[in-house]
């Protein structure tokens, strides 16, 4: 009798953070949500990508979020809420923004807890150790 | 016959009667509760195949439970993809 009951209760559900539903609808922007990005074994976080599909859409996007700098990598701890108002590093529970410029692309990574963000800088000083 | 010994007689009939019908119903008793034993262990047998096959997961290298997008047909390791690889850009 339990075993229907559990099934459902395991049926995978597709939860959307707020930040994806606020910009989902956009039609100027592909946006997607990253659910459960592994950085480390056994840490994981959820990850927001919005895409400008064209440069206009990439002017208002850096408008938005206030990105003054046209190239390389800008980034910044956000507001939970308010992604584009800057908070201090210490700040919990944020979003780490990183706008790359080039691929017209904005990823938000979910900073809950210390774990979480040492995680997502060990995972950053992976990618130069393989680079080296 | 007075009463006494009608009753006792009846009761005696009765109970043998019964245990009678019992041993002739016992077998047939056994067998249904096999098949109903038989056919609750298929049913969860069924029903724990199906739960594995549904919420099968290849333990390969997928680094993220699920991905949701606002546009159809992009395959859901890009999206991981962009986020493994901006990570890696602003170490650059």
């Amino acid at each position: 009798m339990l075993l229907p009951l559990a099934f459902l209760s395991c049926s995978r559900e597709v939860e959307e953070v707020p930040l994806y539903r606020q910009y989902a609808a956009r039609q100027d922007l592909t946006v997607a949500q990253v659910k459960g990005f592994q950085l480390c074994d056994t840490v994981k976080t959820d990850v927001v990508i919005l895409v400008a599909d064209d440069s206009a859409a990439w002017c208002r996007l850096k408008e938005e979020f206030d990105i003054r700098t046209s190239e390389g990598v800008t980034s910044w701890m956000g507001n939970i809420e308010q992604p584009a108002q800057r908070v201090k590093r210490s700040v919990r529970p944020a979003w780490r923004a990183m706008a790359v410029h080039a691929d017209r692309t904005v990823a938000f990574y979910r900073i809950d807890t210390e774990e979480q963000r040492q995680a997502l800088l060990d995972y950053q000083m992976k990618a130069i150790e393989n680079e080296q | 016959m007075n009463n006494m010994t009608f009753d006792s007689i009846w009761e005696q009939e009765e109970q043998q009667g019964l245990q009678q019908r019992l041993r002739q119903d016992y077998p047939a008793w056994l067998r249904r509760r096999r098949q109903r034993r038989t056919a609750l262990a298929t049913v969860a047998v069924l029903v724990v195949a199906g739960f594995s096959i549904f919420n099968f997961q290849p333990s390969t290298s997928k680094d993220y439970d699920y991905v949701a997008c606002n546009r159809s047909g992009i395959a859901e390791s890009h999206w991981a993809k962009v986020a493994s690889n901006i990570l890696t850009i602003e170490t650059l």
